[in-house]
């Protein structure tokens, strides 16, 4: 039988750890006043920001220094995450779970002693990709091993068949980066040579690794140091009763907003296309969450079994599900997580894209999967807390975007000397739009709060390159809703005094992935596009500077989803995207005066604000054109099986989110009804799309935006939005894979067996 | 003749005269938010009255006149600044919006950065629509590769400024640091406005910082130009004015940008001018006020310079004395966090509207201060001299529902609420100092502001630092503006400039000389008279550290070899051996001048306020319960031992039981003995 054991199957630790009787922990506690507590807590959230402040400044990765991709955290002799910083979210439990095998597997052979750090960049083990690598610190007082200091860096190349290690095209592990299980790096104060260089061998970017490496190093020693400074001070009970006392505070916070949450039971289903290079199929992602009481119980059935390389493995699947909860329910603890994720119990279905055995392939989720699971998260919390009480409800914050567009380009710099090129503009993100309004405009990404973009120069400086434009995107049927989705970007770049370079990662769909919530627009694609043989250089002689890819001459490449990598010469252009993010409700309830503003300062074209949100000038041309568009909704929709029947004005609805509300009786959801149109859609325990209308397209008919050519994935994807069969309001839409049926997604639990 | 320094604070306007001899005379009024020309004559008038002569005949009498103006900074906070366009590269103007992603975050407290709830992207600087993207580019080597046709560029910045009606361009274009030409063709081209050139105002790699720096200059020019030239022409001497920088310079010169921060710069010079001294080389300036905590470090007898600054989520660089600030002040509000059942101080504060409990305006939360009060480290009838009463009972209910809830006594909950706040405060102290490489306890602690010297003995101890200095004594509440007074000419120029090591061409030595030569030129440009002084730092990294920068100074000699140790050293003195990289190439990334010109004012002494018999008191010390304790008004001569107070204009010292207190010969007090 296969066990989670981390070799065969993702590791899960067991209720107890097994850990060598050799290796002592300390389990002290004391009496800790309120004051002392304070001053005892306080001094060791700073301790882990410092440590993120030193990784930051010591290493020479961008991903690392400026978009933040690492993750210092504070965590018990036994495994349990105390405190997290303001970087990656989705490294929650990375290095917990690292540190839970180190214990059960390194305790007797070859021994955990003081001063010694261990190194893993094993998926199976904890980390979520090859590249995320985690050095982990045992911090001792006398003979008892008191705690741990980790962090996980994203290294910029630790091998495989792709430069930047983003492997789409590996099939299973063995073309994969290496996957290195926790080995000694450093032993009692040493760093062992031989293990060092044989790490490095992997990179095609050694010195890079090797600083980032030293700087992990440097950064544990000043959190080590740091920590046993206050236990001198105040004692090695103290202090793990304040660390114990922080994780149970955690725990009650979200117990208590959990208790503001029905019973019931919420699904979502994300989309990815192409597997692996060469593919163009359309593979399931499948979250489920069902709350209980004041648990969470988390499955990923649904999910299609694992392949190519959009795999992970259950570290990726329960960090990126805790990533999202933790932003949404409980961001207010600011990183002391530790607590919350007691209440969260995962049960996953392995051999899955989202919990996968080995030898699976996992080396591209950094910018595939994980985003995957981030925005699928999201967007089953959002559904879950749309059925609780107002002051939870307020705390959904949209779905992230479904992958982290970027660009890995690589070469040769003038010099001889070789170059990845990870470009991580799309730091500049966007956030979704939620109940609360719209989403902000270039507001990064939830999961990494202190992520930044590099400056354009500091790309120039570093690479052979020249970027033409960096520019905002504009608003459009990507992103529309109630409440718009923020704005992403756009950037086109070219070689510079180089002869060429090669486009190794690059992301290009052909649909969009996320939808937005009830009824709210998908979020836009996001796209790479390469010209061959342009007229850059001549328009530069001619003092312009080209500011349109559509007017750059050229040959443009087919691009395929997650293609081969790319050869440029020095004439090739390239543009690339974020994305602007999904709206909330329909786009046809947007204020129009709202729509206005954005007319007048740029962000909309006025043709849009007619085609997207049904607004012209005048308020009663406006009111006249919605009409239309929702009776044309209506007419090329499937009416519901049941002739509709209405809620009287005088009952009072408890509205949910956007057009979707339910009517009580003695305090208990008794059916789902529609806002506006007050139809009953369903009884509370049914599906409350059973009673809408159902209007059904092509996606990339939906919207000019949404257009891709024939044979791709996103030519096989539906839109298909569910409307209040009076008002032709959408009350929820999803996007769907051909053939696939409508999700029962919200289940409110009516007391009755589930 | 007399040198004199005003400083213009939110809530007062500090004046400050020194005389030949180092005699020291205070004004303190009210700010006049709507007239701060008047604002700053009506404390020059209360000045003059302490000399004994009438306004114009004090300021006939000013050899020097040194003003820091909030101005800017409020220009900013407020958005009442000037109406901005932006001058972009082709396909680069949106990166002041975008603000790479992080201007959501940027400078926000960590307890709100992990939470998008409520978070957003601060308002705009320039009028939104205002930009122009010309045709022109330059690389990272500086090389022109696209021209500037600059007949066309100007004539649609023309347009602009009257389609929007501006009244100030801000011009930063990529790479201009490393070649200007477009970027000064343009500037000079755009007429009848307010110009800002990036490559002038902050001529450093990373276009979003420099563009944020440029339209930031351009936002509160004009207004800051319109005032400090009315103030000056109402003065009989050339106004110098304090830059952020730590350093002064006329009115002509002095930029707009530099006065955003000013404040805190003049308090931290204050404290490094008393410091030489006093005779301290390590200080950490600390002054505690209603809502902030500020912190800045002397090293060596030089204070400490930073690179970044960020004012409402908007990051620029400019150097400046690195002060940084933590919301703990005496209006920081106590309360307890559900979870833990812990007791919190701030980050919330009752500011001074409503203000703590205790000054009866309706604030009901307990403050530091009500803690303060309930202690009896502020007796309600001294508060301010006796022309604030403070409310006592309200202090006591405020801090005692808090200790109902925490089974505390009332003492031990404002004995907790102190311990918790100097806690924090000692925690930017000790980052400041231990990041740096050095240890806390080699250093005094300077404490000033109205909260500074009544908390110092606890922040001081819980930061490890062994003696406390009240500068001035009486003074310290207005040290600030002594720091403007005393303030030399300083000009920074810095050069953006890759090196590698080994620094053994000509390469470091041009560039060091051809530095010196252009801050000299900016320096002859002010019109200052008096000998020059040139000090150069090397910003240093191992190469492609984008993030890090260590100042190293550079030998006269510019010697490659001596400046490559003392990187090592420095960096292994910071980081430990294990971080240094054998493998990396040690880079220069970019040097830079300080150029100076001595004030050369006297060290003031302020006028010993006659010290009354002491009369007793309870105070409850933490650590020590209720105990019997001496009040002093005015600071007494001879040493005492605490249990004390000593009660002075605007502060009170606090001398816990066993310290010590001493006044030094210049004024000065000497906090010792209380850890």
């Amino acid at each position: 039988m296969t066990i989670w054991d981390g070799v065969q199957r993702g590791y899960i630790p067991g209720a107890a750890l097994r850990i060598h009787e050799s290796l002592r922990l300390h389990t002290g506690t004391a009496d800790v006043d309120p004051v002392t507590f304070e001053v005892i807590r306080y001094a060791l959230m700073n301790i882990n920001l410092e440590h993120g402040q030193t990784i930051q400044r010591l290493a020479v990765s961008p991903v690392t220094m400026i978009t933040r991709d690492f993750q210092p955290s504070i965590i018990t002799e036994s495994g349990d995450m105390v405190f997290l910083g303001p970087y990656l979210q989705y490294f929650s439990n990375a290095q917990a779970l690292t540190i839970k095998w180190i214990l059960e597997n390194r305790s007797e052979n070859p021994g955990i002693e003081p001063g010694d750090m261990f190194v893993s960049n094993d998926p199976y083990v904890g980390t979520p990709h090859q590249p995320d690598t985690i050095v982990a610190a045992p911090v001792f007082v006398g003979d008892e091993l008191f705690c741990w200091v980790a962090n996980v860096m994203h290294q910029s190349d630790v091998g495989g068949s792709v430069m930047g290690s983003f492997c789409v095209d590996a099939t299973d592990i063995f073309t994969d980066p290496p996957a290195f299980p926790p080995f000694k790096l450093v032993s009692r104060g040493e760093v062992r040579r031989d293990l060092e260089e044989m790490f490095l061998r992997q990179s095609r970017v050694p010195t890079d690794v090797h600083m980032d490496l030293r700087a992990a190093v440097s950064a544990n020693r000043v959190a080590t140091g740091r920590i046993v400074a206050l236990v001198d001070r105040y004692g090695a009970d103290a202090v793990k009763s304040v660390m114990n006392r922080v994780l149970d505070a955690g725990e009650r916070t979200v117990a208590e907003r959990l208790a503001k949450i029905p019973d019931g039971r919420w699904s979502h289903r994300l989309y990815a296309e192409a597997a692996h290079t060469g593919d163009t199929g359309i593979y399931t992602y499948q979250i489920t969450v069902r709350k209980r009481s004041e648990h969470l119980y988390v499955d990923n059935a649904g999910t299609d079994p694992q392949t190519g390389s959009i795999n992970v493995t259950y570290a990726g699947f329960s960090g990126a599900f805790l990533a999202a909860l933790t932003a949404s329910l409980t961001a207010d603890l600011a990183g002391a997580y530790g607590g919350v994720y007691r209440r969260v119990h995962f049960e996953p279905v392995p051999g899955t894209l989202s919990c996968a055995d080995f030898p699976a392939a996992v080396s591209p989720a950094g910018i595939y999967t994980m985003e995957t699971l981030i925005s699928l998260s999201g967007a089953v919390i959002g559904k879950m807390l749309a059925c609780a009480e107002p002051d939870v409800a307020e705390l959904a914050i949209g779905p992230a975007h479904p992958v982290f567009y970027g660009l890995i380009c690589g070469g040769v710099h003038p010099t001889g000397e070789p170059f990845v090129a990870t470009n991580a503009d799309n730091m500049i993100g966007s956030l979704a739009a939620s109940p609360a309004g719209d989403g902000i405009d270039f507001g990064g990404h939830f999961w990494i709060p202190e992520g930044t973009a590099s400056n354009i120069e500091e790309l120039e400086l570093l690479w052979p390159m020249l970027v033409l434009y960096r520019r905002a995107l504009r608003a459009g049927a990507g992103g529309a809703g109630r409440f718009r989705g923020g704005r992403g970007f756009v950037e086109a770049g070219i070689p510079w005094t180089v002869p060429g370079m090669a486009a190794a990662v690059y992301t290009d769909e052909s649909f969009p992935k996320a939808v937005g919530p009830f009824g709210g627009n998908p979020g836009s694609a996001g796209h790479f596009r390469l010209k061959h043989g342009t007229d850059i250089a001549g328009r530069f002689a001619a003092g312009e500077v080209p500011q349109d890819f559509d007017a750059i001459t050229g040959i443009e490449a087919q691009v395929e989803a997650k293609g081969p990598m790319l050869m440029m010469g020095a004439d090739a252009a390239w543009e690339w995207t974020g994305a602007n993010a999904p709206g909330f409700g329909d786009p046809l309830t947007r204020d129009p005066d709202r729509v206005r503003a954005d007319v007048a300062t740029g962000v909309l074209p006025a043709d849009l604000a007619e085609r997207v949100y049904g607004v012209v000038p005048g308020e009663d041309e406006t009111r006249a054109l919605r009409a239309e568009l929702l009776s044309a909704r209506l007419a090329g929709a499937v009416a519901p099986a049941a002739a509709p029947a209405t809620v009287p004005e005088d009952v009072p609805l408890r509205p949910l989110a956007g057009e979707l509300a339910v009517v009580e009786r003695d305090g208990r959801p008794e059916a789902f009804v529609s806002v506006t149109g007050r139809v009953v859609l369903a009884v509370a325990g049914g599906n409350f799309k059973d009673g809408c209308a159902v209007l059904e397209r092509p996606l990339h008919d939906v919207a000019p935006e949404f257009a891709t050519r024939e044979g791709r994935a996103g030519h096989r994807t539906r839109y298909r939005e569910y409307l209040c069969p009076v008002t032709g309001l959408r009350v929820d839409s999803e996007i769907v894979k051909e053939g696939d049926e409508a999700l029962h997604d919200i289940e409110i639990d009516l007391g009755e067996d589930w | 003749m007399y040198y004199i320094g005003v400083d213009i604070g939110g809530t007062f306007t500090d004046c400050v005269l020194v005389d030949r001899e180092g005699n020291h005379r205070t004004a303190k009024t009210l700010s006049i938010k709507d007239d701060p020309v008047s604002g700053v004559l009506a404390g020059l008038e209360r000045l003059a009255e302490t000399v004994g002569v009438d306004l114009p005949t004090l300021l006939q009498r000013a050899e020097r006149f040194g003003h820091g103006t909030t101005i800017g900074t409020n220009a900013v906070l407020e958005r009442s600044g000037a109406r901005v366009g932006l001058v972009a590269t082709a396909g680069h103007g949106d990166a002041l919006e975008m603000m790479r992603g992080a201007g959501r975050v940027a400078g926000r407290p960590i307890e709100s950065v992990f939470s998008v709830h409520g978070s957003r992207l601060p308002a705009p600087l320039i009028v939104p629509g205002a930009v122009v993207e010309v045709h022109e580019r330059v690389d990272a080597s500086g090389k022109v590769v696209v021209e500037l046709d600059l007949d066309a560029a100007a004539e649609r910045i023309g347009r602009m400024i009257a389609e929007y009606e501006l009244d100030s361009v801000a011009v930063a274009l990529l790479w201009s640091f490393a070649n200007p030409a477009h970027e000064k063709a343009l500037a000079q081209a755009i007429p009848d406005v307010f110009v800002s050139s990036s490559a002038e105002v902050s001529p450093r790699l990373g276009e979003y910082e420099r563009t944020v720096a440029t339209v930031l200059n351009g936002y509160v020019g004009p207004a800051c130009s319109r005032y400090l030239s009315d103030l000056e022409s109402r003065l009989a001497t050339p106004l110098l004015v304090m830059q952020s920088n730590g350093g002064v310079l006329p009115a002509s010169a002095a930029t707009a940008l530099g006065t955003i921060d000013s404040g805190p710069a003049g308090g931290l010079i204050g404290v490094a001018t008393l410091a030489g001294a006093y005779g301290h080389d390590h200080v950490v300036a600390s002054d505690m006020g209603g809502t902030s905590f500020d912190v800045g470090l002397v090293v060596d007898g030089k204070p400490m310079v930073a690179q970044e600054n960020v004012i409402d989520q908007y990051t620029y660089r400019l150097p400046h004395l690195d002060v940084r600030s933590v919301a703990c002040g005496g209006g920081s509000i106590a309360w307890i966090d559900e979870a833990t059942g812990g007791l919190r101080v701030g980050p919330a504060s009752a500011g001074s509207e409503p203000g703590p409990a205790c000054y009866g305006r309706g604030g009901a939360e307990p403050t530091v201060t009500d803690a303060d009060v309930v202690l009896g480290l502020l007796r309600s009838e001294a508060f301010l001299d006796g022309r604030m009463p403070l409310d006592r009972d309200a202090a006591v209910a405020a801090v005692g529902r808090l200790a109902t809830r925490l089974d505390l006594t009332v003492e031990e909950t404002a004995a907790g609420i102190l311990r918790i706040n100097n806690m924090r405060a000692a925690t930017v102290i000790r980052q400041q100092t231990l990041e740096r490489g050095h240890d806390p306890r080699d250093f005094a602690l300077y404490a000033y502001g109205g909260a500074g010297p009544v908390h110092a003995f606890g922040y001081a101890a819980e930061s490890g630092v062994r003696e406390v200095v009240i500068p001035l004594g009486d003074g310290a509440s207005t040290l600030s503006a002594y720091g403007i007074a005393s303030s030399d000419v300083v000009l920074h120029r810095e050069l953006e400039r890759s090196l590698l090591a080994p620094f053994d061409g000509p390469a470091l030595a041009t560039a060091v000389a051809e530095l010196r030569d252009a801050a000299l030129a900016d320096l002859a440009a002010t019109r200052v008279a008096g000998d020059a002084h040139v000090e150069i730092d090397a910003l240093m990294r191992y190469h492609e550290q984008l993030m890090h920068a260590l100042d190293i100074p550079v030998s006269p000699a510019a010697d490659g070899g001596t400046l490559l140790a003392d990187f090592d050293k420095e960096y292994v003195h910071r980081y430990g051996d294990a971080g240094t990289s054998p493998f990396q190439a040690v880079e220069v990334f970019a040097l830079r001048a300080r150029v100076s010109v001595v004030a050369g004012i006297p060290i003031a002494r302020p006028q010993q306020s006659a010290s009354t018999e002491p009369a007793p008191t309870d105070v409850y010390w933490p650590g020590h319960g209720r105990t019997r304790t001496d009040v002093y008004r005015g600071a007494p001569p001879d040493m005492i031992t605490g249990p004390a107070l000593v009660e002075l204009a605007h502060t009170t010292v606090a001398v816990p039981p066993g310290a010590t207190l001493t006044a030094g010969p210049l004024g000065e007090l000497h906090l010792k003995e209380f850890s």
